[in-house]
């Protein structure tokens, strides 16, 4: 249970008071609290949002379980948490709710602010757990043994592993991992993982690698510093490295096996991947 | 675990039926083996109970009759499933070959299916191990006395402490996987996910575990690969929390309706924000105990080692319960002299007397029970070797004395042998009588007065009805709360 990630992109706030400053990624583990809203000196908060519209004290996030809650202490607004994955799906907490549980693992939290824009930060649970698929037998009681490291299937970083590791599930063979612009490529024509850019893919990756698998320190003392891009050479080295200890792992205990080759779109024929 | 019974509720996916698992049928042959009912299901496995089929086969006299079938199905799993499962029989066998000991459910045999007419068995691992009656788990539920908790709990640690030094860490020590043998004896199972200290210090297993059991760095532990780093200290948390199970009758020490709850606050526990909240019931020395077992992180854990704790239990055992002082170590040749006297037969001068010591009235017992004698306590050789033979060898044995008032010697010992793990009845305790140091130096002047049976142990001759003889105290590990005896008129 390591809680959850908050991320606040660059130009919404500021941990520190900057307006407009850097990107804020908070760690919070259970039981932690992290405040949030405009903040002042008597009025602290562990994220900022400088938004005048937006309360000094607009909110908290509590970390329970392996979920979070959102406790609204605007009288006035609602906030809304979006499921970026959900199709739409959202929930609306309303003023001084207190402690609102959110299901989502990932979470956008939107703030509405006077100039018809939004102020908006997300929320990362990666401790959610998926019970063994049902071949492994034995059943949800108080001391079941299960797989830790469990991954939502219907995820779309699941999706972007299972063509991660397809070609070593259909050829058993030592080919290499796909690269990004492939995975792109491979998903094109899926129902949701269509739209899926570089940039997204790459992200992707980094929360099975960071989150989800926590991969090791051998693999992560490659990891590239932040950000979803490939600028240098050597950052896409490193990159490669995490993707392949990625796949490595998935497939050595079995997290993605052949049957889940049934989520990836039908496969163009072979001339047409561009290996 | 899960246990089959007519109408077993079952989530999605989740019982046994419906997660496609074919039971086989009383009758089945498996092997050399025929099932004879089913006992439960595992994550990889099902377990059968079964006997020999041929009564005669050779070797059938020192097996048991009655075993448990693990049984792996491999058909239909993804190669690198298949190879899990076999990784997971691999390290059953391997404990079972290389480190077996008494308190470790022992492995009699294993084997592949070829069942070309029955696909779901053909390629299955079938292990053939030892039938215990029940599990901790079992026990749990119908409360367990302080005195017993303390035998399982010693029992628990001799286990885990066989098992460290031998190299491995369990890594899933639970309630479940804590099987109690037909005598009461404890032995530790499920080796599926031990770990080989490769480095000394820690091993690699497989990203798994019992969320309720998993120590709180395992929360945050990167998965690497050849899986998840395991140190011995995994299995001192998961005793703690085993210890608080056993005295608190299985209450969940951290408090959440799931188990992944309950792993949140173990997180809130380990970071400092909560604090450690036992239930009331249990007592002091075992929560202190459990609360070194429970150090939030591995560095502060380490200090403990199950060699460590056994060795608290037992010196806590030892003790009788009025003070007395030590007075330093014996010689050598006392202790080989009592060694003399535990082998059948020995005979020889006084063992050790001591000076000045008359014979006193027996005072009353410090604490003076509510329970009905006899109360059943469990012998307890001192001698590695002999506890973990169970041949009953002469040499093994244990006398009980006609007069505790006189030296525990050849010449004051009944004709009926005692051996490690019989199961007495005590009808009362003497607290002051003869001085009896034990072979690893332990002295008490603490005895129970045993009933003896009628009838010999494994059908010796036995003892006229109501004789009576005693048991030095070191002698067994139980301290049951028995009365005090009236003093003992047994001339001199």
């Amino acid at each position: 249970m390591s809680g959850i990630v908050v991320h606040l992109p660059r130009g919404s706030g500021g941990a520190d008071g900057e307006p407009g400053g850097g990107a804020v990624t908070l760690r919070l583990g259970p039981g932690e609290v992290a405040r949030f809203g405009r903040g002042s000196s008597t009025t602290p908060v562990e994220l900022r949002l400088a938004d005048e519209a937006i309360s000094r004290l607009a909110g908290e996030i509590r970390v329970t379980d392996d979920h979070w809650q959102l406790t609204n202490h605007s009288t006035t607004q609602t906030y809304l948490v979006e499921n970026p994955e959900g199709a739409g799906e959202y929930l609306r907490v309303s003023p001084r709710r207190a402690g609102a549980p959110i299901p989502f693992e990932f979470s956008r939290v939107v703030l509405p602010t006077r100039r018809g824009t939004n102020v908006s930060f997300q929320v990362f649970a990666p401790d959610h757990v998926y019970l063994d698929p049902p071949g492994a037998g034995g059943s949800w009681g108080a001391s079941r043994t299960v797989t830790a490291y469990s991954l939502d299937e219907t995820a779309t970083y699941f999706l972007v592993l299972v063509a991660l590791c397809e070609p070593w599930l259909r050829d058993q063979s030592p080919v290499a991992v796909p690269t990004t612009p492939q995975v792109v490529e491979r998903l094109r024509g899926h129902a949701t993982g269509g739209g899926l850019t570089a940039r997204a893919v790459s992200s992707h990756i980094d929360y099975l690698a960071d989150e989800k698998l926590r991969i090791g320190a051998a693999a992560a003392a490659n990891e590239a510093g932040a950000g979803g891009c490939t600028g240098t050479a050597a950052a896409g080295d490193r990159r490669n490295g995490k993707r392949d200890a990625v796949v490595a792992l998935a497939l050595k205990f079995a997290v993605v096996r052949e049957e889940h080759l049934a989520l990836l779109p039908p496969r163009a024929e072979a001339g047409a991947r561009g290996r | 675990m899960r246990v089959q019974g007519p109408g077993a509720p079952g989530g999605p996916g989740a019982s046994w039926d419906s997660s496609g698992t074919e039971l086989l049928p009383a009758g089945h042959r498996v092997g050399d083996w025929v099932v004879t009912e089913p006992i439960g299901a595992g994550g990889w496995a099902t377990v059968y109970a079964g006997t020999r089929s041929g009564a005669d086969a050779p070797g059938a006299a020192q097996e048991p009759r009655e075993v448990a079938l693990k049984i792996m199905p491999t058909s239909g799993l993804a190669p690198r499933q298949a190879r899990s499962v076999a990784e997971a029989a691999r390290r059953e066998v391997e404990i079972g070959v290389r480190a077996g000991h008494p308190r470790l459910i022992r492995l009699l045999d294993s084997t592949v299916l070829s069942a070309p007419g029955h696909p779901a068995l053909d390629g299955a691992i079938v292990l053939v191990m030892e039938r215990a009656g029940a599990s901790l788990r079992d026990l749990l539920g119908a409360g367990i006395t302080e005195a017993e908790g303390a035998r399982l709990i010693a029992g628990i640690c001799e286990g885990l402490a066989h098992l460290h030094r031998s190299g491995w860490v369990h890594a899933d020590l639970k309630p479940e996987n804590v099987l109690i043998g037909e005598d009461g004896s404890v032995k530790l199972s499920d080796f599926g996910l031990a770990a080989e200290l490769t480095t000394g210090t820690h091993g690699h297993g497989p990203p798994m575990g019992t969320l309720d059991y998993l120590p709180p760095e395992r929360w945050r532990a990167p998965l690497g690969e050849l899986g998840v780093e395991v140190r011995p200290s995994a299995d001192i948390w998961a005793l703690g929390v085993v210890i608080h199970e056993v005295f608190a009758s299985g209450a969940p020490l951290f408090s959440g309706a799931t188990p992944v709850a309950r792993g949140a606050a173990v997180q809130e526990y380990a970071a400092g924000r909560a604090p450690l909240r036992m239930a009331n019931g249990v007592p002091e020395f075992w929560r202190a105990l459990a609360t070194d077992c429970l150090a939030p992180t591995h560095a502060a854990r380490a200090a403990h080692t199950a060699e460590s704790l056994l060795e608290r239990i037992a010196v806590r055992q030892a003790a009788p319960s009025v003070p007395r002082s030590r007075t330093g170590r014996f010689g050598r040749a006392t202790r080989i002299a009592l060694l003399a006297l535990a082998a059948c037969g020995a005979i020889g001068p006084a063992i050790w007397s001591y000076a000045g010591h008359t014979g006193r009235e027996a005072a009353p017992g410090g604490r003076v029970g509510i329970a009905e004698p006899p109360l059943q306590v469990r012998v307890f050789n001192a001698e590695k070797g002999c506890r973990e033979r169970t041949d009953r060898d002469p040499r093994c044995s244990l006398g009980l004395a006609i007069d505790p008032m006189r030296p525990y010697t050849a010449g004051n010992v009944v004709p009926t042998r005692v051996w490690h793990a019989d199961v007495l009845e005590a009808d009362c305790q003497l607290l002051s009588g003869e001085v009896v140091i034990d072979e690893s130096d332990t002295r008490s002047t603490h005895w129970f007065r045993i009933r003896l049976p009628s009838a010999g142990p494994g059908g010796g001759p036995g003892a006229e009805p109501g004789a009576i003889a005693w048991l030095p105290a070191v002698r067994t590990k139980d301290r049951p709360p028995l009365p005090g005896c009236p003093a003992p008129t047994a001339a001199r």
